[in-house]
């Protein structure tokens, strides 16, 4: 205990001679006696044993932090950060070694310091007081000019133990008083009288001067002691100055009712929303005011209404939080909504902060002019006004934004808070920036859901993706869409759409094709755009991140998608057995169905059974090549009865239908299957009027048993016949040329090419849209060219009453075949007797008209040229019809825009037969 | 003392030490070396800070200071 002591001691003993040796600033600088020595060392003794334990609580870190903070209140933002660094190398060092106290090291540098900042603060203000003018002119007057110099350098300075006898008596009651201070007895007070009688008068000086600057326990200590001294230096000149500052005061005091401190109360309250004792809030006015009543300078008033704004703009924002807050579960606030006033609430949070520190400044009286600073953390309107200055533009643009975002919500707020982090001020962008990280969070959760789980969490319809309840086959095109309203200006319109997509897939796959392979491909986007991704990783202001993470999860689940679409559900497999059947891409299968239900077809529509038909398209089905084709797709084609009217024949009504399920109904919806209708009838038609044309001809092409026929007939029935029949032959031909020609143009020229521009485009095919987009533009390719398109609706008329002239043409030609059968069967019966001659070469034909003449000849001749003589007109009139009609077809051929029509022109008019026929038609063809 | 302990003391002196320059202390190594030593043994830092306080003041001229403390 003693060694602790003396140790104690002797290391005082050294800090004092430390502190004296290099503290006066003398030129000399061991040039203290071995009196002001002693007198120092039993002073320091003093002091250290007055105080046994700190005065606030011992923490490390929140001692570390509160340096931190007043380095970088004071300006040296770097020096603090050095000083953390610093701290925590510091805080690190433990073991043996060490310095265990770390606090009360910190501690103490931070107390020195402060009080040589103190000090210097008043030596400066003393100076600009000018007081000092004379202590100025000569440098720095020595303290102790009273004392005589006795002691030398050497004397002292060689060695701690040359001591004279009373330093020594000195020094043990200083070590009395150490043991005192470590804690075993209370200090007594006799004991320090003794110490003290030694202490000189310029002792007493040096206290008297650090009394000045040192805390308020030190200054109580040694004012109880010391008090004398200083009342005995006052001077009369002193007291005249004193008593001009009274009696200025008091006029203050006179002119202002209340007192400064209280308004700056007043106005702090007010800043808190809160009533003060004068300043009121004023419903008329809608401002804080001072009430007219009291009695204050006309500057102090405009301050603080001035200063009140701040109160103002606060109710007004603290307002909106309350009301907001307090409405939630009823009303839908939304989640934005419920993030904007969080970070409103973060703002004023830290508001408070500033008034809590204020609101303790506020404590320390106001010195008045005559009165020197004791601390300087008074508070005044003036110094108010520029601690309020920061807070009140921040608060200011809260209030904006509160106002501007009242009636938003979700994504528009974003967008309207975006608007306003346009601006150069960089106060203002940091804070809109910081709101906005706050306010965008649940956005871009939202946005990271749907895009990696397809979910949309979003009660308060606050996404810039809006879902509606559809039906699966409409969930791609209906499904979702965007919300223009809602989408922040920050996500480009692309990006959206993007983002759109890539959740309208997830659903997609997982409602129409019920697959669960996405999860992965999106685990997988999650963990390539990186970590940045995670929940909460996405904010304002990384729209990098965003975008990368959507790219990516669209570019695998859109890939995903086609797999799906291509792979599990044929897609590709389904467009061609569409081309097959209902394009009528498959020849045969189309023959032999044409072949086995056109009898059933020229029934009347209401007499026709369609199970009878599905029975024929099976049989269709077995006797071609289409058997080969997979059983799931041929269970998919139908019959389809149309609605009819009266009078319609089974032609008019019958047409194939490709049954599609989900997911491929997204793709062959029903208006697609309608146009694919269109087609099919078109074809359908086509292709009847061709096999009509090709039964015909089997009738009328000539044979040798007509001909043999011929032979027998009188010449002016002959002659009639071969003349009739030739009309006949020739219109068919004509009727073929044009149904051959435009036969070959749709199968090639239309079909073919559509159907490898849409292989090619599937291949390329990068999402679903495109997919849609692809098959869309075959679609249409299809229609435009087959004069099916809006624009060639005229056309396309012209078209139908040439195939219906051929059909009428055909039963008429039909007609006149069965009358020339007949005829020749008659003739056969009526001369069973010259059957013989009926072998007999046909040069011979003059003399066997002889034959001929016999009963009921002459009737049968002339039935015979009065059937051929009406069929003959009939033909001429279908075929002057049917030129007329040709005509007007190829000369409106040429308007039509699409370029495909001009091959079609080309091969109807290789010969330039039509154009010589009709120059001016054949003029506007060479154009 | 080992040597890794006397490393270690002698690297805190001169983190202290920085650190006391950068609050603007105006203390050298050996004094601080001694107000650690001190601080060590238990002493209150504040006592310490003050006993610093008053020994070094010793520049200002005594005049001043009793202009100041007047009583208004």
């Amino acid at each position: 205990m003693d060694d602790d002591d003396h140790r104690v001691v002797d290391l005082v003993k050294e800090l004092v001679h430390r502190l004296l040796c290099t503290s006066s600033q003398n030129p000399n600088p061991p040039s203290f006696t071995q009196q002001e020595y002693n007198q120092a060392l039993k002073y320091s003794l003093r002091i250290l044993s007055s105080r046994m334990t700190p005065s606030i609580a011992p923490d490390d870190s929140a001692m570390a932090e509160s340096i931190k903070r007043r380095l970088a209140t004071a300006g040296k933002s770097s020096e603090a950060l050095t000083f953390a660094d610093l701290y925590a190398k510091f805080s690190h060092k433990n073991g043996p070694g060490s310095v265990r106290n770390k606090w009360a090291v910190l501690y103490l540098l931070k107390t020195i310091s402060e009080d040589r900042k103190v000090r210097k603060n008043q030596f400066s203000n003393r100076i600009s007081n000018g007081f000092l003018d004379s202590a100025l002119a000569g440098g720095l007057p020595t303290l102790f000019e009273g004392d005589e110099i006795s002691g030398g350098s050497g004397e002292f300075g060689n060695s701690s133990v040359g001591r004279s006898t009373d330093g020594f008596v000195d020094l043990r009651g200083s070590s009395e008083n150490v043991r005192n201070l470590r804690g075993f007895s209370i200090l007594e007070n006799e004991k320090n009288e003794v110490s003290l009688s030694g202490l000189t008068a310029n002792m007493k000086k040096l206290k008297v001067l650090g009394d000045a600057s040192s805390s308020l326990r030190t200054r109580e200590h040694v004012e109880k002691r010391y008090n004398g001294g200083i009342l005995v230096v006052s001077k009369d000149p002193e007291n005249i100055r004193d008593m001009a500052y009274r009696d200025f005061v008091d006029l203050i005091k006179e002119e202002n009712e209340v007192t400064e401190v209280i308004l700056v109360r007043d106005v702090l309250y007010a800043c808190q929303g809160i009533d003060g004792k004068y300043v009121k809030f004023d419903e008329k006015a809608d401002a804080y005011v001072l009430p007219e009543l009291i009695k204050v300078p006309r500057a102090t008033r405009i301050m603080v209404r001035k200063l009140c704004e701040l109160g103002w703009l606060f109710r007004k924002v603290k307002a909106y939080i309350t009301e907001s807050l307090d409405r939630f579960p009823a009303e839908d606030v939304g989640t934005v909504g419920q993030a904007f006033c969080a970070a409103l609430q973060d703002e004023l949070s830290d508001y408070y902060k500033l008034l809590a520190v204020l609101e303790a400044q506020a404590m320390n009286p106001i010195p008045l002019v005559s009165e020197n600073a004791s601390s300087g953390n008074y508070l005044s309107l003036r110094r108010l006004s520029v601690w309020f200055s920061e807070p009140l533009v921040k608060m200011r643009l809260m209030a904006v934004l509160v106002d501007s975002c009242k009636v938003l919500k979700g994504g528009a707020m974003a967008g309207a808070i975006h608007m306003h982090a346009q601006h150069g001020d960089p106060l203002v962008n940091d804070f809109m920036k910081r709101s906005l990280r706050r306010v965008c969070s649940p956005l871009f959760e939202m946005v990271r859901t749907w895009v990696l789980e397809g979910e949309l969490e979003d009660i308060f319809a606050e996404f810039f993706v809006l879902s509606q309840p559809v039906k699966a086959e409409s969930l791609w095109r209906e499904g979702y869409r965007l919300h223009a309203a809602m989408l922040p200006s920050f996500i480009s319109q692309s990006l959206a759409q993007r983002i759109l997509r890539t959740g309208k897939s997830i659903n997609f796959l997982r409602v129409c094709c019920e697959d669960r392979g996405w999860a992965d491909a999106a685990t997988e986007a999650a963990a390539a755009a990186g970590t940045s991704t995670g929940r909460g990783g996405l904010g304002y202001g990384k729209t990098d991140a965003l975008e990368s993470l959507v790219t990516e999860a669209a570019r695998r689940i859109d890939k995903h998608l086609l797999d799906v679409m291509y792979k599990q559900y044929k897609f590709k497999e389904h467009c061609l057995a569409i081309k097959r059947y209902l394009l009528l891409g498959q020849g045969d299968f189309v023959q032999y169905l044409m072949d086995i239900v056109g009898p059933e077809l020229s029934e009347a529509a209401n007499t026709i059974s369609s199970f009878k038909l599905a029975g024929l398209l099976e049989s269709a089905i077995r006797s071609s090549n289409a058997q080969y084709d997979d059983p799931d797709i041929l269970e998919r084609l139908r019959v389809k009865m149309m609605p009819h009217n009266t009078g319609d024949r089974g032609w008019d009504v019958f047409s194939l239908e490709y049954d599609t399920s989900v997911p491929l109904n997204t793709v062959f919806t029903e208006s697609v299957m309608s146009r694919y209708l269109r087609i099919f009838n078109f074809l359908w038609k086509l292709r009847r009027v061709e096999h009509a044309l090709i039964g015909v001809w089997k009738n009328m092409k000539p044979n040798c048993v007509t001909s043999r026929f011929f032979v027998k007939l009188p010449d002016a029935v002959k002659l009639h016949l071969i003349l009739t029949s030739r009309k006949c032959q020739v219109l068919w031909d004509e009727m073929n040329h044009f149904v051959s020609n435009l036969q070959y143009y749709i199968m090639f020229e239309v079909l073919e090419v559509s159907w490898s521009n849409l292989v090619k485009e599937l291949e390329a095919a990068k999402d679903l849209d495109d997919l849609l987009a692809a098959h869309e533009k075959y679609l249409y390719s299809i229609i435009e060219k087959s004069l099916l398109g809006e624009r060639s609706q005229n056309l396309n008329k012209i078209l139908f009453t040439l195939f219906d002239l051929i059909l009428r043409f055909r039963s008429q030609a039909d007609r006149l075949y069965e009358g020339i059968n007949e005829l020749q069967s008659r003739t056969t019966d009526s001369s069973s007797q010259d059957k013989a001659r009926l072998q007999r070469p046909s040069n011979k034909k003059f003399s066997e008209s002889g034959s001929w003449l016999g009963e009921g000849r002459k009737d049968l001749t002339r039935r015979a040229g009065e059937f051929l003589r009406n069929m003959g007109q009939d033909i001429d009139a279908i075929a002057k019809e049917y030129s007329s009609v040709f005509d007007g077809f190829i000369s409106q051929l040429p308007i039509q825009q699409h370029v495909d029509l001009k091959f079609l022109m080309f091969r109807l008019d290789f010969t330039e037969f039509y154009s010589q026929l009709r120059p001016s038609t054949g003029g506007k063809l060479l154009l | 003392m080992d040597p890794e302990a006397a490393r270690t003391a002698r690297d805190s002196l001169e983190l202290v030490f920085h650190m006391s320059n950068i609050l603007d202390t105006g203390l050298d190594r050996h004094t601080l070396s001694i107000l650690i030593a001190l601080c060590e043994m238990g002493l209150n830092p504040e006592s310490l800070a003050a006993v610093v306080k008053e020994l070094r003041r010793e520049s200002p001229p005594s005049s001043s200071t009793e202009t100041v403390a007047t009583p208004p």
